[in-house]
């Protein structure tokens, strides 16, 4: 992990947005589901694809040539982290970059902004499009880097990858491979959308294949801090509660003392995932889904290996298009709102509430490492033209968490919610002129 | 029922019923309101929380029962920066 020399100015930030409601815990819903009629109680309570708990034990754990035989037919081994030799079957692991760069350390004593080599600023002047010139036959071989990193030499049949770390975005520190197999990842998404049938639009059900999910490669900025903050605000504690008037006049009326409340709180966070690609990050659910992909997250990003372009065999990669200075106003965002969750707890006693008013990060350092994590896609266009969305199922290639959004026929839940809401009123104005 | 109060909240629980079915279903099936979890997922290692708290005012007879723009819980809602980070990349 080296210092690199600081990166130009940034361009004026025209940032993602972010949805702004902390998301509910799970299984959280606001209306009881055993209120609801029964098929629509069935769907909702009817179970999630079940993820992978990442903070198990065995969790808490590249050249393309074959170390043994020389080969150029390297994969990845379904299901692990391992790479095998097609040709002599040879297996090895590649370097996890936790402990090869001391990743997972000094978070207390970090300065500056520390950046990978992979994570660098893409140069200006850099292109997807590469050419080498193989290392077999001497033929020249083209690379696309801006969906895959690997090809195959049309003359020699040597498989090729992108290994060194040319400043286009598209060469990363680390990779984490693939560990859950498309076939459980379709089995996790035809789950997802079972549970969703009955007020899903008819053409998403017909035209439902997950057979067609792709294995993405999507890139990552995972990030390191030391950061301490302040928020400032006012806090009111419940006094006294009493009652006036009699009769239909009765109120409720309340004393309370109001207090200006200060906190400051120091903290280290590790290994939090940014998208670093900004089609990716821009999650404004009103034109795209994105916010499904950015649902899966986090990643058990600890046992990411040393880039090795051998990982991405059979699979599509998205390039990096952000730089850490695009990234730092979303760093200190989410820093905010951590540390505004952290001191959360100290301020209970206010059972009024809280409206902070004021707050104040200090970034003390950081840590950036480039990172292409591992995601299952389903994609659905919804038909109507301009405007109409693209529709994401995603499943986390390590946790198997898997979050999506399925196009919902619009005639039939206005006439569900009308039906109930007509049920409802009809009940209320049995009772109101039973009552009067 | 001879609280004019009740007889209208009795006549909104239809209209509310409907309304609120419709967001229930919607986000079920579009998960518009999902995001990823940092504040509770990511590994964060904090010092003791420090501050001060002072009684500055006293209310009586308020007939609200929170605090004016309560964003206790509102994490992601930021509110006014004291200072910019220094730090920042250039």
């Amino acid at each position: 992990m080296s210092s690199a020399k600081p990166p130009p100015p940034p361009p004026p930030y025209t940032g993602p947005g972010s949805p702004r409601d902390v998301p509910p815990l799970p299984g959280a819903s606001p209306i009881d589901p055993a209120t609801l009629p029964r098929p629509i109680r069935d769907e909702l309570t009817a179970p999630d694809p079940v993820a992978i708990d990442t903070a198990a034990e065995e969790l808490k754990d590249g050249q393309n040539h074959c170390p043994k035989c020389g080969s150029t037919e390297i994969r990845q081994k379904t299901g692990t982290d391992l790479l095998v030799c097609v040709y002599c079957r040879h297996q090895w692991h590649a370097t996890r970059v936790e402990e090869k760069f001391g990743l997972g350390t000094g978070l207390d004593q970090l300065e500056g902004t520390i950046i990978a080599s992979g994570a660098q600023d893409i140069a200006a002047d850099s292109e997807s499009l590469m050419s080498y010139e193989c290392t077999g036959c001497g033929a020249e071989v083209t690379v696309n880097t801006q969906t895959t990193m690997t090809a195959r030499c049309h003359w020699c049949r040597h498989v090729f990858g992108v290994n060194e770390q040319v400043r286009n975005g598209a060469v990363p520190d680390a990779v984490l491979p693939f560990r859950i197999t498309k076939d459980d990842a379709v089995a996790r998404i035809r789950q997802f959308v079972d549970k969703r049938r009955m007020f899903a639009l008819k053409a998403f059900k017909e035209e439902f294949t997950p057979e067609n999910v792709v294995g993405v490669y999507l890139p990552y900025m995972i990030v390191d801090g030391k950061a301490s903050a302040e928020v400032i605000g006012q806090g009111e504690i419940e006094t006294r509660r009493y009652t006036r008037g009699s009769g239909n006049n009765k109120k409720t009326y309340y004393d309370a003392d109001v207090y200006q409340v200060e906190r400051r709180l120091d903290f280290t966070v590790d290994d939090l995932p940014l998208e670093s690609s900004s089609e990716r990050g821009n999650l404004d659910t009103g034109r795209n889904t994105n916010n499904i992909i950015n649902t899966i997250l986090p990643f058990d990003t600890k046992n990411a290996v040393k880039w090795n372009a051998s990982y991405l065999v059979g699979f599509n990669s998205e390039k990096r298009d952000l730089d850490v200075a695009h990234l730092h106003p979303r760093l200190e965002d989410q820093l905010l709102s951590i540390a505004r969750a952290k001191v959360e707890p100290s301020v209970d006693r206010y059972d009024r509430g809280v409206r902070w008013e004021q707050e104040g990060l200090d970034v003390h350092g950081t840590r950036w490492v480039s990172m292409y994590l591992p995601v299952w896609l389903y994609s659905y266009q919804e038909p109507g033209g301009k405007g109409s969305l693209l529709h994401y199922i995603a499943v986390n290639g390590r946790t198997g968490e898997t979050m999506g959004s399925v196009p919902v026929q619009q005639w039939k839940l206005l006439l569900a919610a009308l039906t109930v809401g007509t049920i409802v009123e009809a009940i209320a104005l049995w009772i109101v002129v039973a009552v009067s | 029922m001879s609280d004019d109060g009740g007889i209208v909240f009795l006549l909104a629980a239809g209209p509310a019923s409907a309304v609120g079915l419709y967001w229930l279903l919607y986000r079920h099936y579009r998960n518009t309101d999902k995001s990823h979890a940092f504040e509770r997922e990511t590994l964060v290692d904090t010092k003791p929380v420090t501050g001060a708290d002072h009684k500055v005012d006293e209310i009586k007879g308020t007939r609200k029962t929170r605090i004016d723009d309560d964003n206790k819980t509102a994490h992601r809602t930021r509110v006014h920066r004291t200072r910019e980070d220094t730090r920042r990349p250039p």
